[in-house]
């Protein structure tokens, strides 16, 4: 693609939104409009619609094992980091050409799997590029893997997605499941004509308010939510809020597949609200309070579970009406955040409810 | 090397051991206005420790040992199959020993180590003494995928003096007929050895800023200028370092010596310096209070003696309460009864290959030392009870990636020539015993 082609489709996409940073290894010059894009002003602290969303293109899947590999592109993006509740920018640096994407799911039960992707690209002249990719969630793809990489240019890569064992505990289904590390190969071509000419969606007057896009439909990958409220096991005791996270806090008892002990058994479910995307990576803990004196305080447990997805939960003796139970939220959900997300399931306040 | 004219002085010199050879040699002694002393002829006063270096190193005003700045690894084969002669013994010896009449052994002088793998060891009869733990290389890490490093010896060539280290080599090479104005044996150590690779690299206030024009993806002007590291922070402080004595075999016919672990491990400067800020640097370095108390000014030279990690909460509490944990935090549980770090550092950043990259080289009295190390800083107890990731908030993992591993042993001096697998009698005595 010479300069000119390249300004002509630059302009035709993105309607003055000028493509940059990204093309400085192809002899493009640093813009930086698209180092910074446009951020809504007034931010609700919510889930809430970004100025533009920008589309996603599928490399290709493949399995390893019994898991299934994702493999995605998309213009190089702005995104939040997160460490505890301290979020950091990161703007597109100029030599960014992609933001690559992963994601890594069970084949049997099509369970998205919450365990960090590292890749490993090389070309016919070799290694090019490496890194551990961040956890993330954006409106358009939910929870995935990514990052913005830089590449020498257009051309085929190779590429190998390496993941270790899930590092959270896992219910009866998943027993000695995901226990090593796995690790795919596959091929993509890195073509600019592909990844920048991707759709780019203003929301013009949405834009700021509270909502979100749908997920984009992917066929080959599952998609990264968890169950309806109604699709929950056991007894619904609560459905809360909390920075915007939705809180779903069911009860299992008698014969169940979610603890070794006998007893019931809390589940924490949250999820972003709208489109029920998972929330992994984050620390609970509960409360149990009954005519004004602690009975139980402990952690809840990060778990999966076929059904149910990445979920929170905990054993307890017993539970009686009355009884008020308190969720903290110790950390937030460690993820990076793209345009809409990077204001919600922050400073997140306890839930607490009466058992009725 | 006429094109070498416009480089400033100090960044040829770290490029010349990056490119070696010769001419390399010869640049540098034309650009490094210094006067290296020569050994002594008789060397019968050197340690049987291999590994004391400590004591004629620099100290900062601390009196935290200043690492040697130059750094040379030779990856070497045993041309021969099977067992080594003592011929082959008898040149590898009166090589090493014609650089050390070259050059004195202090920190602008030569330091060296020789070590062995335990592919060497395969060829004996018997195996290692109990005394010694030298395990093939694994992986330390449930989501890593090393190379292993098999090559039987590796040769550690250190000096303040780039052309000390440039000029070690190529003798040992044998391309030098005399060094430093030393007449040089007619023995190289590639006539009894191969080469299999090469790895080089630097360490102290403002080499990695210098070099990082070098790499691909080390962001421009953001490796700060006096840092030691390209993480930014200065690391082996005094009360954070295994002392020699603690790292050092002590019984059977190996004591005097220590176990050495190499690993290289590649950095992600691009997501430390441009996608974490310094607050996360601190605290995923260190721990989240230095973070919070701004503990640290710049590199850290004034934290002192240690990386004053017992003022960190535990890390199972910052990890629920605050979703990071530090490197130095996690790190500092692998202690002995006697509250010593396991672990000697000795490693150095590389651009070899083009890439910003770390050569962990650690010395221990046992692999398993460096195993429990490394397990500690894993920190997969922390991740399995609070949202700190596998790599993500947990201290530094999410920016390196070990890309090799290889174990060796350093055997005392007196044995450091094609040792045996089982040698006859037991070493020197081992006589300043601290645990």
């Amino acid at each position: 693609m010479n300069r000119r082609t390249f300004l002509r489709q630059g302009a035709a996409l993105s309607g003055g939104l000028l493509l940059s940073g990204c093309l400085g290894q192809l002899g493009f010059e640093t813009q930086s409009a698209w180092r910074d894009p446009p951020l809504v002003e007034d931010r609700p602290d919510a889930v809430y619609y970004p100025a533009i969303i920008e589309g996603m293109g599928m490399y290709g899947t493949t399995t390893a094992g019994d898991l299934g590999f994702a493999l995605m592109h998309s213009f190089p993006h702005r995104f939040w980091n997160l460490t505890g509740s301290r979020k950091t920018k990161v703007v597109v640096q100029s030599d960014d050409s992609v933001h690559l994407m992963a994601s890594v799911w069970d084949t049997e039960t099509e369970t998205i799997l919450p365990v960090d992707v590292s890749v490993e690209i090389s070309n016919s002249d070799g290694r090019v590029s490496s890194t551990n990719l961040w956890p993330m969630i954006s409106p358009n793809m939910g929870f995935h893997y990514g990052d913005n990489i830089a590449l020498p240019g257009e051309g085929q890569y190779d590429v190998t997605l390496q993941i270790g064992p899930l590092q959270t505990a896992r219910t009866n289904p998943f027993d000695g499941r995901f226990t090593e590390g796995q690790s795919a190969t596959m091929q993509f071509t890195f073509d600019t004509d592909e990844t920048y000419n991707l759709e780019i969606r203003r929301l013009g007057d949405k834009a700021g308010t509270r909502g979100t896009v749908d997920l984009m439909d992917m066929e080959m990958v599952p998609e990264p939510v968890v169950p309806t409220k109604s699709e929950l096991p056991g007894r619904l005791l609560h459905e809360g809020q909390s920075s915007d996270a939705t809180i779903l806090v069911a009860l299992v008892d008698g014969d169940h597949r979610f603890s070794d002990s006998d007893g019931p058994f809390l589940i924490v479910s949250p999820r972003t609200p709208y489109n029920r995307v998972m929330l992994p990576r984050m620390a609970l803990s509960a409360t149990l309070d009954r005519g004004g004196d602690t009975i139980t305080q402990g952690t809840l447990q990060a778990s999966l579970d076929p059904d149910l997805g990445s979920f929170y939960g905990m054993g307890l003796d017993e539970l009686e009406t009355g009884d008020t139970v308190r969720l903290t939220v110790e950390t937030p959900p460690q993820l990076a955040r793209h345009d809409g997300y990077e204001t919600a399931f922050l400073d997140m306040d306890p839930v607490e409810f009466t058992v009725e | 090397m006429s094109d070498e004219r416009g480089i400033p002085r100090r960044e040829f010199l770290k490029s010349a051991i990056a490119i070696g050879g010769t001419a390399a040699f010869s640049a540098c002694l034309g650009r490094e206005e210094v006067d290296v002393p020569t050994g002594p002829d008789d060397l019968s006063s050197y340690p049987q420790r291999q590994h004391a270096w400590n004591e004629v190193l620099p100290r900062d005003d601390h009196g935290n040992i200043i690492a040697p700045s130059h750094r040379v690894l030779l990856y070497l084969n045993y041309r021969r199959d099977g067992q080594p002669n003592e011929d082959d013994r008898d040149q590898v010896e009166t090589a090493l020993r014609g650089i050390e009449h070259a050059y004195e052994r202090s920190g602008d002088g030569l330091l060296l180590t020789v070590s062995y793998s335990p592919a060497y060891f395969y060829r004996f009869d018997d195996s290692l003494p109990d005394d010694v733990d030298l395990p093939d290389p694994e992986a330390l890490a449930p989501f890593e995928e090393p190379e292993f490093d098999t090559p039987d010896a590796v040769v550690h060539l250190a000096s303040n003096t780039a052309q000390v280290v440039l000029g070690a080599e190529e003798a040992l090479k044998g391309n030098k007929s005399t060094l430093n104005g030393v007449d040089q044996p007619d023995a190289a150590l590639t006539d009894v050895f191969s080469l299999a690779d090469r790895r080089t690299g630097f360490i102290g206030d403002g080499l990695p800023a210098e070099n990082a024009d070098d790499a691909e993806g080390v962001p421009a002007d953001k490796v700060p200028e006096d840092a030691p590291l390209f993480m930014g922070f200065k690391s082996g402080f005094k009360k954070n370092q295994a002392s020699e004595d603690r790292v050092t075999i002590q019984s059977g016919p190996f004591a005097g010596g220590t176990t050495q672990h190499i690993s290289k491990l590649q950095l992600n400067l691009n997501q430390w310096y441009n996608q974490d800020d310094r607050w996360q640097r601190e605290a995923k370095m260190f721990c989240p209070y230095h973070a919070e108390n701004d503990v640290i000014e710049g590199a850290g030279d004034n934290l002192g003696t240690s990386s004053k990690i017992d003022d960190c909460q535990p890390t199972d509490e910052t990890a629920r309460e605050m979703g990071v944990v530090g490197h130095s935090q996690k790190s500092a549980r692998a202690r002995d009864d006697d509250d010593s770090p396991l672990i000697l550092r000795r490693d150095f950043d590389s651009t070899d290959g083009g890439a910003a990259s770390l050569h962990f080289l650690a010395l221990q009295r046992r692999i398993t030392d460096f195993v429990d190390t490394r397990e500690a800083m894993n920190g997969t107890d922390v991740t399995e009870q609070s949202a700190v990731g596998q790599r993500n908030n947990n201290g530094i993992l999410q920016y390196i990636r070990t890309e090799r591993r290889g174990n060796f042993l350093v055997p005392p001096r007196s044995l450091r020539a094609l040792p045996p697998g089982q040698p006859a009698g037991d070493a020197q005595e081992v006589t300043h015993e601290s645990s």
